[in-house]
C-alpha cells in the first residue's frame, strides 16, 4: 500500500514542502520534486558518492536516506554553494584546475569537499584525499580534484 | 522500491509499543546504510518501517556504574570524535575509522552495524576483545546478553522480530585496557575486511593477563580465538609464543574461499593479523 506524506525540508536555506511516497530516497526528492537535478545519482548503493549533499551540516549520501527521514532538517545541494553567479572557491578551483571531465562525480565531489573545508582550513593533502575516499571518478583520476581542494583551501582560509 | 507504511516514534517507550503491535510486520530503520540497500533489492518489503534514527534514548555514550554505555544509535563518525570513547575505548575510534566513507560513517550507526551481523562487521571484533554486552529491550522487559550471543549466523542475531537493541556497555574492567584493532582490505576507502581482529591485555608481573583476540569475516559470525586466548594466559610476554598464537587461531576459523581472496591466503592474514594485534597491545600496556 502505496503511503504518501507532506515534508518540509529547508533545502539551500528555503523551506520547500512537497507530498511525498515514503519509498523516496531524498535524492529522488531532490531531482523530481524539487527539480534540483544537479544532485546525481549513480549507483544508488551508497558506493559511488555522486549523491553526496550535506545535511544538518554533514556530508550523506542521498541514495541512502528517505525524503520522509529529512523532514525538518536542513540540507545543502550543490545548487545552494554558488552565490548566483559568482561561483564558490572549490568550484572556481575545480575550474580552474581541470577537476572534472565528464562532470558526473562532480557534485559529489563539491558538496563533500565544501563540507570538508569548512571544518578543516588548512588540510594535508593526505586529508583530502582521506575525506574525498568516498567518491568515485571514473575520467579524472583524481590528481586534478585534489589540486582543486588544496587551491580553494587556500582561498577559503584567505578569505 | 515497494512501498510500505512508514512510523516515526519519538520515544524508545513507543518503539517498544509499537514493536509489540506490529511485529513481525514491521522493521527498524537506523542509519539505513545496510537496510535500505537491502530494500531496494528484495521484493521482501514489511508492510511497515519504523525509523528510528531521532530516538533520544539510542544517542548518546555515557559513564554508569558497570562500565561505557554506548547508545545503540551513535554514530560512527560519533564514536570517532567521543572523548570517553577516546579516554577508554580507543581501539574504537581505529575500528570506526574503517567503516565505508566520511557519508556512511555520519549515518551509520553501531546498533546497525552490530544487528546487520555480516561477519566482516567491523566494529565486532573491538568490542568483543573487551567483553562487551548489550541491552535488549522488549515488551517484557530488558534483558543484557554478552554480544557474543547476540551473533547467531551471517546475517542472522538472536534479537526477536519484537525488540528493539537500545544499548553497548563495555564493562568497568574493559575500560582503559589495552586493545588494538587492524583490519585488512584490498583497498584502503570503501572496502570489506578480509580480515579484521583485534586483541586486548593486561600485562601482570611481565605475564600475559585477561587476553581477549576476536576475528572477524573468516567464520559464520565474529568470533572470539578460545585456544589461542588461553595458550598465551598466564604466560611470561614472548615474541614466539605470540607467533604462534597467531598460528593457533587460524584453527580456530573457517575462511571462504572466494573471488577477493583464496581460503589460504585468508588463513595467512589471520596468523599475521592476530599476531599484530596483540603485539601492538602490548606495546601499550603498563609493563610491571
Ligand atoms: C558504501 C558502504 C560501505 C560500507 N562499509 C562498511 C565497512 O567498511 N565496514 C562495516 O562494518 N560496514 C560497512 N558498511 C555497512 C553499514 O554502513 C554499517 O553496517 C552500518 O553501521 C549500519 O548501520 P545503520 O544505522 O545504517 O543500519 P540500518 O541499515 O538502519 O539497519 C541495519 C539492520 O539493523 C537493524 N537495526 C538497526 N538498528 C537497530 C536497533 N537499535 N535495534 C534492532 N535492530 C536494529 C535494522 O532493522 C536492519 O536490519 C558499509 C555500507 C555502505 C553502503
Ligand atoms: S548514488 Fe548514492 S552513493 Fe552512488
Ligand atoms: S569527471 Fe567523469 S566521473 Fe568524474
Amino acid at each position: 500500500m502505496a503511503d504518501n506524506r507532506e515534508i518540509t525540508i529547508k533545502v539551500n536555506g528555503k523551506d520547500m514542502t512537497t507530498y511525498v511516497e515514503t519509498r523516496l530516497s531524498l535524492g529522488d526528492v531532490l531531482r523530481e520534486h524539487f527539480h534540483l537535478t544537479g544532485t546525481h545519482l549513480g549507483c544508488e548503493h551508497g558506493v559511488c558518492g555522486a549523491c553526496t549533499v550535506v545535511v544538518d551540516g554533514e556530508p550523506i549520501r542521498s541514495c541512502l536516506m528517505l525524503g520522509v527521514q529529512a523532514h525538518g532538517k536542513e540540507v545543502t545541494t550543490v545548487e545552494g554553494l554558488s552565490k548566483g553567479e559568482d561561483l564558490h572557491p572549490i568550484q572556481e578551483a575545480f575550474w580552474k584546475n581541470h577537476g572534472l571531465q565528464c562532470g558526473y562525480c562532480t557534485p559529489g565531489f563539491l558538496t563533500t569537499l565544501f563540507s570538508f573545508l569548512e571544518n578543516n582550513s588548512d588540510p594535508t593533502e593526505r586529508e583530502i584525499r582521506e575525506a574525498i575516499s568516498g567518491n568515485i571518478c571514473r575520467c579524472t583520476g583524481y590528481q586534478n580534484i585534489v589540486n582543486a581542494a588544496l587551491d580553494a583551501a587556500k582561498v577559503m582560509k584567505g578569505s | 522500491m515497494r512501498p510500505f507504511e512508514f512510523i516515526k516514534p519519538d520515544s524508545e517507550a513507543s518503539a517498544i509499543e509499537l514493536l509489540g503491535k506490529l511485529s513481525p510486520n514491521v522493521r527498524i530503520l537506523a542509519g539505513g546504510t545496510d537496510y535500505l540497500v537491502d530494500l531496494k533489492h528484495t521484493a521482501d518489503v514489511p508492510k511497515t518501517v519504523m525509523d528510528i534514527s531521532r530516538l533520544p534514548e539510542l544517542k548518546g555514550i555515557d559513564e554508569v556504574d558497570d562500565g561505557l554505555r554506548i547508545g545503540a544509535g551513535v554514530t560512527h563518525t560519533e564514536i570517532m570524535q567521543n572523548p570517553l570513547i577516546k579516554k577508554y575505548a580507543p581501539a574504537m575510534i581505529h575500528a570506526a575509522h574503517t567503516i565505508g566513507a566520511v557519508q556512511t560513517r555520519n549515518l551509520g550507526t553501531i546498533g546497525g552495524n552490530l544487528v546487520t551481523c555480516v561477519p566482516s562487521m567491523d566494529s565486532g571484533p573491538t568490542l568483543v576483545a573487551l567483553d562487551a554486552e548489550v541491552n535488549i529491550v522488549g515488551k517484557d522487559g530488558t534483558r543484557r546478553i554478552s554480544l557474543t550471543d547476540l551473533f547467531v549466523g551471517p546475517r542472522k542475531t538472536s534479537l526477536k522480530s519484537n525488540e528493539l537493541l537500545t544499548e553497548i556497555i563495555i564493562p568497568k574492567r574493559s575500560l582503559g585496557k589495552p586493545a588494538n584493532f587492524y583490519k585488512f582490505g584490498l583497498r584502503k576507502g570503501q572496502a570489506l575486511a578480509l580480515v579484521n581482529a583485534a586483541s586486548s591485555l593486561w600485562i601482570k608481573g611481565g605475564c600475559f593477563k585477561d587476553l581477549r583476540i576476536s576475528i572477524g569475516a573468516v567464520a559464520p559470525v565474529v568470533i572470539r580465538c578460545l585456544k589461542a586466548e588461553k595458550y598465551l594466559e598466564g604466560k611470561k610476554i614472548d615474541e614466539k609464543l605470540v607467533k604462534e598464537a597467531g598460528n593457533i587461531a587460524v584453527t580456530e576459523a573457517k575462511p571462504i574461499d572466494d573471488f577477493r581472496a583464496s581460503q589460504s591466503y585468508r588463513n595467512d592474514l589471520i596468523a599475521v593479523l592476530v599476531t599484530r594485534t596483540i603485539n601492538a597491545a602490548i606495546d601499550l600496556a603498563d609493563k610491571d
